[in-house]
């Protein structure tokens, strides 16, 4: 178990170093664009002492590296700075679009695990069969079309043509549980290519287990049939599916910009487009700090999940 | 144990088929509880088939007649070559001995099901010699030894309340000292009135333990009785090559010597670079249905000598007669005839593959190109060829690159085979394969000698004694000389040569170092 501790250490430590590293480069990126703040806020009237005012009021005539340390230092108190365009603290922006994300994402992955995994494994016990050919070229067709198109294609049907569901969130805020008619498509269109790449993978895991020593003794001493396909079969099943899952669900709680754009959903996906039009810093680099942390959280518990269902293979640093 | 034994299960007249050939045929078999009945026979000859057709599991798509019958309704236990290959490696060693527990219990209060279904997982551990196993239970199978392993998959089958199990090579690669054990692990059972049927080629195994013993080959029982009378009089001449083999006794003088030879070598001087002479041979003699093994060190001239014979190497003065005429020098000019009578193995079988074409039709090939007849034919017989060398048709339809060494090897051998050869000369064959697949290699090699209506002749070039045991007559070299050649008998246990004496020391004090 030591080893499984230093395991964790290691790789919380180098999940700081990438984060860190994410920061800069975000940093650096943004530095790099075109214009900044100033530019953006003097909008229509871009008079160069306007813009320099501007420049000298927000700080931004400081030099690059004096801003980062100083945002850095408020990080190390919790404190993710103000945004460059409204004055309001970055916490609040972060708050107001993690809440439509976080739904989003609760209600799709509440979907996607037991659809996932249901259809991996129905295919697998009907390998090279009807159900099997089905759900695989139905998964495989699903899985080919974009988000974007699929989101475009389905408000065109079930919105615009029958007019069942709303077309977008507009107009909703952030309390968007309080119109559940508004998240069926969005979560539709987050749910379409997870569900296919998932079942794929548990289908795969499942055919190899299925066909293994270990199911077949468990059968020939008469285990019943769902224990052997559940409790045997699906544990050899799960390392890669949850390696996979647990990227889509950093998927899903970075904010899926082309959903929440489509959807006009505040997400925080909408909040980082914003954000990077308006070259508002202090908040991409919040963002970005947040994601970091997301992706290496996420991943570090996939790891150990998949260490858990493959004790043989050792932690891999 | 009650004097009257009514068998717990019973094969009658089983046959297993696979595309037409049959894999096992007319096997009988009588299980008693309480005894040891030991299925022996090379790789290949129908042992796991017909100790799986007790748990009603036959090779996918097979057609299988016959009768199998269990009396009783105990389930059959199963206890298969490489354990670990049944345990789950996700779940923890208590996960399956839970399941089968559980049903056992159902009749009690729900509140103390848990607990009693835990003591009968510990008491069959127990049972199975892993006694105080608790933590045993929530370990990962990988983090067990495989004698613990071994152990674990009989706890199941005892768990099971097993009445016959069925033990597939228990003791293949193991050391000595875990033979034993795993001998006095299976006697406990069988004490306990369970009926074991042992698939085995390991003899030592058989002899301490078995009641019965059924003697396999090529899916047929050749010979069968108490494991007492089969030793001290075996039927069967398959039987006594077996226990030959075994013993690592050496044949007795009654090897084929009548007649004419059907390979000979006179004068034999074999050059490489047209200067530096390699081998010298005055005169040596392979009889039809003997088996010759060339001995010597890597660099004595041992593979020359046979590539001479093959028609590979043809800088070399002298004769080569094949049945009294000589055989040209190099393969171009031999005629189809003379070609397929003298076959080659090699050495490395994954090299002698092309690697994009199934096993299969480059088996067949050598029958179409050496003996003209059509493809379908050659397939027919390849596949069967194949099959009766312990190489299912199912593997014999992938890419070399799908294949073990050993069965690649396997497949080398068929190949050859299928030119109906007079001499088939192997080079090294079991060199580079692990010890049992290299025993399986030779059980393959000793079914072969002697062989078809024109008895098959062997020439075996090896660096390895044990393997030379297979032969009827040993030829030694050494630095390109033919030192001494004689009876195996006679060569092994009175070797005349400097030569030949220390080679035998050198494998003794291997041999007594690996056993101690």
């Amino acid at each position: 178990m030591s080893g499984l501790r230093s395991f964790v250490a290691r790789r919380l430590l180098l999940g700081v170093a990438q984060t860190i590293a994410v920061v800069l480069l975000v940093f650096a990126l943004t530095e790099a664009l075109p214009g900044d703040a100033a530019v953006a806020l003097a909008g229509d009237q871009p008079d160069p002492a306007r813009i320099a005012a501007i420049r000298e009021a927000m700080d931004l005539d400081r030099p690059a590296y004096e801003r980062l340390a100083d945002w850095a230092f408020g990080l190390l108190h919790g404190d993710f700075g103000t945004s460059l365009t409204s004055g309001r603290p970055v916490t609040q922006y972060i708050v107001d679009g993690f809440g439509p994300t976080l739904l989003l994402a609760t209600l799709t992955l509440a979907l996607l695990v037991p659809l996932g995994f249901g259809l991996g494994v129905l295919a697998a016990r009907h390998e090279g069969r009807l159900v099997d050919r089905l759900v695989s070229s139905v998964t495989l067709a699903v899985y080919a079309v974009p988000e974007f198109a699929l989101g475009v294609l389905l408000v065109l049907v079930l919105a615009l043509k029958l007019a069942w569901l709303p077309p977008t969130a507009l107009g909703y805020g952030t309390d968007l549980l309080a119109h559940p008619a508004a998240l069926v498509l969005p979560v539709l269109v987050l749910l379409s290519r997870p569900v296919c790449s998932l079942s794929r993978l548990v289908r795969a895991g499942m055919v190899d287990a299925l066909a293994s020593p270990y199911a077949a003794h468990a059968r020939r001493y008469g285990v019943p049939g769902a224990r052997v396909r559940y409790a045997h079969a699906l544990p050899n099943a799960l390392a890669p599916a949850v390696q996979q899952l647990a990227r889509t669900v950093d998927w899903l709680l970075c904010g899926v910009i082309v959903v929440e754009a489509l959807f006009v959903i505040p997400g925080l996906g909408t909040v980082l487009l914003n954000a990077v039009a308006e070259r508002d810093v202090p908040v991409v680099q919040g963002l970005a700090v947040v994601f970091g942390v997301l992706a290496v959280v996420l991943n570090l518990g996939a790891d150990l999940v998949a260490h858990r269902l493959t004790p043989r293979a050792g932690v891999a640093a | 144990m009650s004097e009257v034994t009514d068998p717990v299960a019973e094969i009658r007249d089983l046959r297993v088929e696979i595309d037409g050939h049959a894999i096992v045929d007319g096997v009988r078999l009588r299980v008693l509880p309480g005894k040891v009945t030991a299925l022996v026979g090379a790789s290949g000859s129908g042992k796991t088939t017909t100790g799986l057709a007790l748990l009603d599991e036959y090779p996918p798509g097979a057609r299988v007649t016959g009768e199998v019958r269990r009396t009783g309704d105990g389930p059959v236990g199963y206890v298969p070559q490489h354990p670990a290959a049944v345990l789950n490696p996700a779940r923890r060693v208590s996960a399956l001995l839970d399941d089968l527990a559980r049903p056992q219990v159902r009749h009690l209060p729900r509140a103390e099901r848990r607990k009693a279904a835990r003591a009968l997982v510990l008491r069959a551990l127990s049972d199975a010699q892993l006694p105080d196993s608790e933590d045993l239970l929530r370990r990962y199978p990988h983090q067990l030894s495989g004698g613990q392993q071994q152990r674990v998959v009989l706890a199941q089958a005892l768990l099971l309340g097993a009445r016959v199990i069925v033990a597939d090579e228990p003791t293949t690669g193991q050391d000595a000292l875990t033979k034993s054990r795993v001998v006095a692990q299976l006697a406990a059972v069988a004490a306990r009135g369970i009926a074991i049927v042992l698939l085995s080629h390991d003899l030592d195994v058989v002899r301490a333990l078995a009641d019965e013993v059924l003697v396999m080959r090529a899916g047929r029982v050749v010979e069968s009785g108490p494991a007492k009378r089969l030793w001290t009089a075996p039927r069967h001449e398959w039987t006594r090559r077996l226990l030959d083999q075994q013993r690592a006794a050496v044949k007795d003088g009654r090897h084929p010597k009548a007649g004419q030879p059907v390979l000979e070598v006179r004068n034999l001087t074999a050059v490489h670079d047209r200067r530096t002479t390699a081998l010298h041979a005055p005169r040596l003699a392979l009889h039809p249905g003997e088996c010759l093994a060339v001995v010597g060190r890597s660099g004595s001239g041992k593979t020359t000598l046979a590539r001479c014979l093959a028609g590979l190497h043809r800088d070399h003065d002298g004769e080569i007669l094949l049945d009294g005429t000589p055989l040209p020098r190099s393969l171009r000019h031999r005629s189809r005839a003379q070609l397929a009578a003298v076959q080659y193995v090699f050495q490395d079988a994954r090299a002698a593959f092309d690697e994009h074409r199934p096993v299969l039709h480059q088996v067949a090939r050598t029958a179409v190109r050496l003996r003209g007849i059509d493809e379908r034919e050659a397939t027919a017989e390849a596949s069967t060829t194949l099959t009766g060398l312990g190489l299912p048709a199912e593997l014999a339809h992938r890419l070399p690159g799908e294949l073990s060494g050993g069965e690649l090897q396997r497949a080398a051998l068929a190949r050859a085979l299928l030119a109906r050869p007079r001499v088939l000369i192997c080079d090294e064959v079991t060199s580079g394969l692990d010890t049992v697949t290299r025993r399986g290699i030779l059980d393959v090699l000793a079914g072969l000698v002697g062989e078809g209506e024109k008895e098959l002749s062997l020439v075996l070039i090896t660096h390895d004694l044990d393997t030379a045991r297979l032969a009827h007559r040993i030829a030694v070299l050494d630095a390109g000389e033919l030192v001494e050649q004689g009876p195996v008998r006679r060569v092994l246990t009175d070797p005349r040569h400097p030569f030949t004496v220390s080679l035998m020391e050198t494998t003794e004090r291997l041999e007594a170092g690996t056993r101690t």
